[in-house]
């Protein structure tokens, strides 16, 4: 069943705009200028009921712009949305009551309160009744491991315990889809971590389906299945994460530490990174070039210690991000 | 409306965690009772002589009523907040929950207000008492309705720092606007009684919020009347009903004016 359908959104803003200096600004009072911006150009896409989807693009590419106008907070337009069958500018009030939404950078707890008051807070402007909180409450503590700090003042814990709090206020009323936007930005690897595997606990026990936009690859690697990357507005691409790893990932590291100097400088399809002494960094095309056919260039004699990986998922996507040539990427 | 109480009341409990800023806020407010109690001592030659239909025991319990008002509503910073909210964008994150900002904003701020005015109203009940030695000879129906007036004028006079931050959406920055109404509201209202201005000042200031937010509630206190106590109550019904639909009104409109980039 999807869950999302939007169909050829578009967003645009007026901005002002204003000439440099003093004279520029008295200027801009008598004559003011704008420029209409295009932050999100004819995009379309659907989610289905469950499903893990990463929303990702550089700053300014146009995927809080869409998140906004998925859950109601922006108007659109022009184009079609259609979350849980809501149209959400319209039915801004009964989408509210079927989603949940976290901005990592925006708190929506009340800082004096403890965990569980903003949590009892939730469920009544959310109208549930006041047994059937306190279980979900319970469940929810539960899974998000927060009996230790459930009832501490929010401005006393640390910010892991305050994003986890975040989610499981966002899941009070037991939402169909969670909008993650940035969820884990600020936190250190490990509750990093421990936050990725919560989310993935509850997609899991709930299925809930997850819109989720960040900028670590990790969030993205270790929680979706499916990724949309924007640009410009637009979708540049709009894929499985197995297709992304395998489809885009034509290119392999090689580091290898050798007796003696090993010279590929006129080779096809292998690029030097890095030389120093007889350490060498290469990146070789798969496409020109198998790896088996590089390593036979190589003397097994000669070897001391060799290491072979793929390119990290984070510059596949940068390389996305800067230059839009999925299809030259795929091919 | 229950989960607009339970913002209330999340709101109470929340500002109980800091009660030691409203002692402390006390402080100002004693000081401002003390200068003034001293001003109208010596304008005063005798207690019982009347300066525009006050006794000098009426006018001092004018300013103690009026101040509480005003120290209770605080009314720059939630105007400044609402207008923080406009300005960056951050108004649009309520605006996908299952509440109305106004009334999240209205309730929020009532509830923060309801401890600073028990506070004020009983400290400032005794500092009245401790300076004048008496006061006005109110019996519990009366006391009431003067209750009641406060209840509405502290509610209306939120209304309106609510209205003029929104504002923002049309004006860039209300900040300027409030600090106008703030100091009309002061001097019209509040430390002067409307009957010490020009008549023809009196005939606007009747008409305008000061005589529901600050005058009224302060006046039924001093020379409770009931015609009098009527008309405010009236007036301050329909003030109520008309600011709250203005800002409704202005909320709609505004949102969908909203442009929120990045994060």
């Amino acid at each position: 069943m999807k869950v999302i359908e939007v169909k050829n959104l578009s967003k645009s803003f007026k901005v002002k705009i204003k000439e440099k200096g003093f004279k520029g600004s008295l200027k801009s009072i008598i004559h003011p200028k704008y420029k209409i911006i295009k932050a999100v150009n004819n995009i379309s896409f659907d989610v289905e009921e469950g499903e893990m989807i990463a929303f990702i693009g550089p700053n300014g590419a146009g995927k809080s712009t869409t998140i906004k106008m998925l859950t109601g907070i922006l108007y659109r337009n022009e184009g079609e949305i259609k979350v849980l069958n809501l149209d959400p500018s319209k039915d801004r009030k009964k989408l509210a009551y079927k989603i949940g939404t976290v901005f990592g950078q925006k708190e929506q707890l009340w800082m004096h309160l403890t965990p569980m008051d903003n949590f009892k807070f939730f469920a009544a402007i959310y109208d549930i009744p006041e047994k059937e909180a306190e279980k979900r409450i319970e469940e929810l503590s539960n899974l998000f491991e927060m009996e230790s700090f459930i009832n501490t003042p929010v401005r006393n814990l640390s910010l892991g315990q305050r994003i986890r709090s975040e989610i499981v206020a966002s899941l009070i009323h037991n939402p169909k889809i969670l909008f993650l936007d940035e969820p884990t930005i600020g936190l250190d690897p490990v509750v990093k971590e421990n936050i990725r595997k919560l989310i993935k606990k509850m997609n899991k026990e709930y299925n809930t389906t997850i819109f989720l936009t960040s900028h670590d690859v990790l969030d993205i690697e270790k929680l979706c299945k499916r990724v949309i990357i924007v640009n410009n507005g637009r979708i540049v691409m709009d894929d499985t994460m197995n297709n992304l790893k395998y489809h885009y990932l034509n290119k392999k590291i090689v580091e290898v530490k050798s007796k003696e100097k090993i010279d590929f400088n006129d080779e096809d399809g292998i690029t030097i990174l890095k030389e120093k002494e007889t350490n060498l960094k290469l990146e070789i095309d798969t496409r020109k070039k198998n790896l088996s056919d590089v390593l036979k260039l190589i003397d097994p004699e000669n070897i001391i210690d060799i290491n072979i990986s793929n390119t990290p998922l984070e510059q596949i996507i940068s390389e996305i991000y800067k230059d839009n040539k999925v299809e030259k990427l795929k091919k | 409306m229950k989960k607009y109480l339970f913002i209330y009341k999340s709101e109470i409990m929340s500002s109980l965690q800091y009660i030691e800023n409203n002692l402390l806020n006390f402080l100002g407010y004693f000081m401002h009772i003390f200068i003034f109690f001293n001003l109208w001592d010596y304008i005063y030659s005798n207690p019982e002589e009347l300066i525009n239909g006050y006794s000098k025991c009426q006018m001092i319990w004018y300013i103690v009523i009026t101040e509480v008002i005003w120290v209770v509503v605080g009314g720059r910073k939630l105007c400044r907040l609402i207008s923080d909210d406009v300005k960056s964008g951050n108004i649009s994150y309520n605006m996908n929950k299952p509440y109305s900002y106004v009334g999240y904003r209205l309730f929020s701020h009532l509830g923060e207000g309801t401890i600073k005015f028990f506070i004020f109203i009983v400290l400032g009940g005794m500092v009245g008492y401790l300076f004048l030695g008496e006061i006005p000879n109110l019996n519990i129906i009366q006391l009431v309705i003067v209750v009641i007036s406060l209840i509405l004028a502290i509610t209306i006079q939120t209304l309106c720092s609510i209205l003029i931050g929104l504002l923002s959406f049309i004006i860039e920055d209300s900040n300027p606007l409030h600090w106008v109404y703030g100091k009309a509201v002061l001097i019209l209202g509040t430390i002067f009684p409307i009957e010490f201005f020009p008549t023809a000042v009196q005939k606007i200031a009747k008409l305008s919020p000061i005589y529901v937010v600050s005058y009224g509630p302060a006046k039924l206190f001093v020379d409770f009347e009931i015609k009098t106590a009527l008309n405010i109550l009236v007036a301050q019904i329909i003030y109520l009903f008309v600011v709250y639909k203005l800002c409704m009104l202005m909320y709609n409109k505004g949102v969908k004016r909203i442009n929120v980039n990045g994060g």
